[in-house]
């Protein structure tokens, strides 16, 4: 592999360093453009008190393009399908070198926040947030509950 | 509430409109003044191409005001770190508590602009390479205050316009119709901007990127990646045994891949193993290509439909892109 560019050097290394309250990445032990990432789910949204693994690759030509991020925790949310796909703007068109890992990874957790059934992935999961709000949170809490907390 | 307005406060109002004219916003409700509003540059002169920092001052006028302090905001800071605002901030404080009585708005100008002369070049970092400004840099100040090595800019409008053409392409012709052309932006407030690419390219990298000391692991950082490689694995395995992890039984081509060709040759291995028995990324020290190893390029489950949220993502992918000129 080419050598690392700096500015993913700086961006590890402040990773460490200065976590973000709330997230935690680190790099793989065999690709050091692999993170490992956990975030957790916000206060007063359905994700609360979940912990949420997800996976973040940053491309060649990063950061120039965005980089590559899914859950691997599974999550009932609107706009990230069965296979952890999310739709994010900043992830695709609104991308801009101006964000970082750090920033990516705050927005995922605010996307979690701010759920937007109206610019869905996962059509079923986004119809019911649309019809009937409180029985898609029961289902958000109940899929926290089940898979995304310790006990 | 009464819409009579202390003279002293009127008397304010009218000078700072007469001596900045456009250059102050004075924002009323019915006919009283409430949030006074204006953009601090350094003094040069009238050389607005040498002045590198600004920021704009939004003054809130209580009832009570000038007897008792207004709200004073700092927005939209440009060139300015956080240390040189603290520093403003705490004599803005200070100058409220000396001018209490008296109207404060043009002595808050005057204090601001000090500072920003004597500060008048770009503290903080380029956005793009996160390393500073240092004399040799050469850097460019965008139509927005923003600052970014030349070089660094560069980079970013040629795959700016990189990107938009690819997908452009990929587009039909009855939408690309409709696409509105490519713009410059730029990369921190996304205001339209134009820039003369060519000779912004001609500049040289940022002098922190060749000079800086090489990164080495410090044992104690190497303790904290263990840790929380050992957590991830841990919890991963865990919500796994609970039948929570999103890839299980999936066999489908890679939700993320991963594209220099060392990872593609594993790729090719990893295929050969079960086909649904997979949950890779638990393995730690696999972890690197574990997205890789779910995938089956071809495999039945590769539909098409999946692929359409993420086709941005391995643009950079391709072989070889088709020249193309101007998207309109």
């Amino acid at each position: 592999m080419a050598a690392l560019p700096r500015r993913i050097i700086k961006e590890t290394q402040r990773l460490m360093q200065e976590p973000v309250p709330g997230i935690s990445a680190v790099p793989s032990e065999t690709n050091a453009r692999y993170f490992h990432v956990i975030v957790t789910g916000p206060e007063d949204s359905p994700f609360e008190g979940g912990l949420f693994k997800l996976e973040l690759f940053l491309p060649e030509d990063y950061p120039m393009s965005a980089p590559k991020v899914r859950f691997i925790t599974k999550i009932y949310h609107p706009n990230i399908d069965r296979l952890g796909r999310i739709c994010l703007d900043i992830l695709k068109d609104k991308w801009s070198p101006a964000l970082q890992i750090r920033t990516v990874l705050l927005s995922i957790q605010a996307l979690l926040s701010a759920p937007n059934p109206d610019d869905p992935l996962a059509n079923d999961v986004a119809e019911l947030w649309k019809v009937n709000e409180s029985e898609a949170i029961r289902n958000a809490k109940e899929w926290t509950r089940r898979y995304a907390m310790d006990n | 509430m009464s819409a009579v307005v202390d003279e002293r406060v009127s008397d304010e109002i009218e000078a700072l409109e007469a001596i900045l004219m456009d250059d102050v916003v004075i924002k009323r409700v019915g006919d009283v003044p409430d949030i006074i509003e204006t953009v601090v540059h350094p003094s040069t002169g009238d050389d607005t191409d040498q002045q590198f920092v600004c920021v704009t001052l939004e003054v809130k006028l209580t009832p009570e005001y000038p007897d008792t302090s207004p709200d004073v905001v700092l927005r939209n800071p440009r060139g300015l770190d956080d240390a040189l605002l603290a520093t403003i901030h705490s004599q803005i404080r200070n100058k409220l508590n000396d001018c209490l009585g008296q109207p404060v708005v043009f002595e808050l100008i005057e204090l601001i602009r000090e500072n920003l002369t004597e500060r008048n070049l770009p503290s903080g970092q380029c956005v793009i390479c996160l390393f500073g400004f240092t004399a040799g840099d050469v850097f460019i100040k965008t139509q927005c205050y923003h600052h970014f090595h030349s070089h660094c800019l560069a980079t970013h409008l040629i795959s700016g316009l990189r990107n938009y053409q690819e997908e452009y392409e990929i587009l039909p012709n009855w939408q690309q119709m409709n696409v509105s052309p490519y713009q410059q932006s730029c990369p921190v407030c996304r205001t339209i901007v134009t820039c003369d690419v060519e000779s912004l390219r001609k500049a040289p990298p940022p002098q922190e990127s060749i000079t800086a000391a090489p990164f080495c692991v410090t044992d104690e950082l190497k303790v904290t990646i263990a840790d929380l490689q050992h957590k991830m694995s841990a919890l991963l395995a865990q919500q796994r045994a609970k039948g929570g992890v999103v890839s299980t039984g999936y066999t489908g081509p890679p939700p993320l891949t991963i594209t220099t060709p060392a990872d593609n040759q594993n790729n090719v291995v990893a295929t050969n193993g079960p086909p649904a028995a997979k949950p890779e990324p638990a393995a730690p020290r696999q972890n690197g290509n574990a997205s890789n190893s779910n995938s089956s390029p071809g495999s039945p489950n590769g539909k098409s439909g999946y692929r359409g949220p993420y086709r941005g993502f391995n643009r950079r992918g391709k072989p070889g892109r088709r020249g193309r000129g101007n998207a309109r």
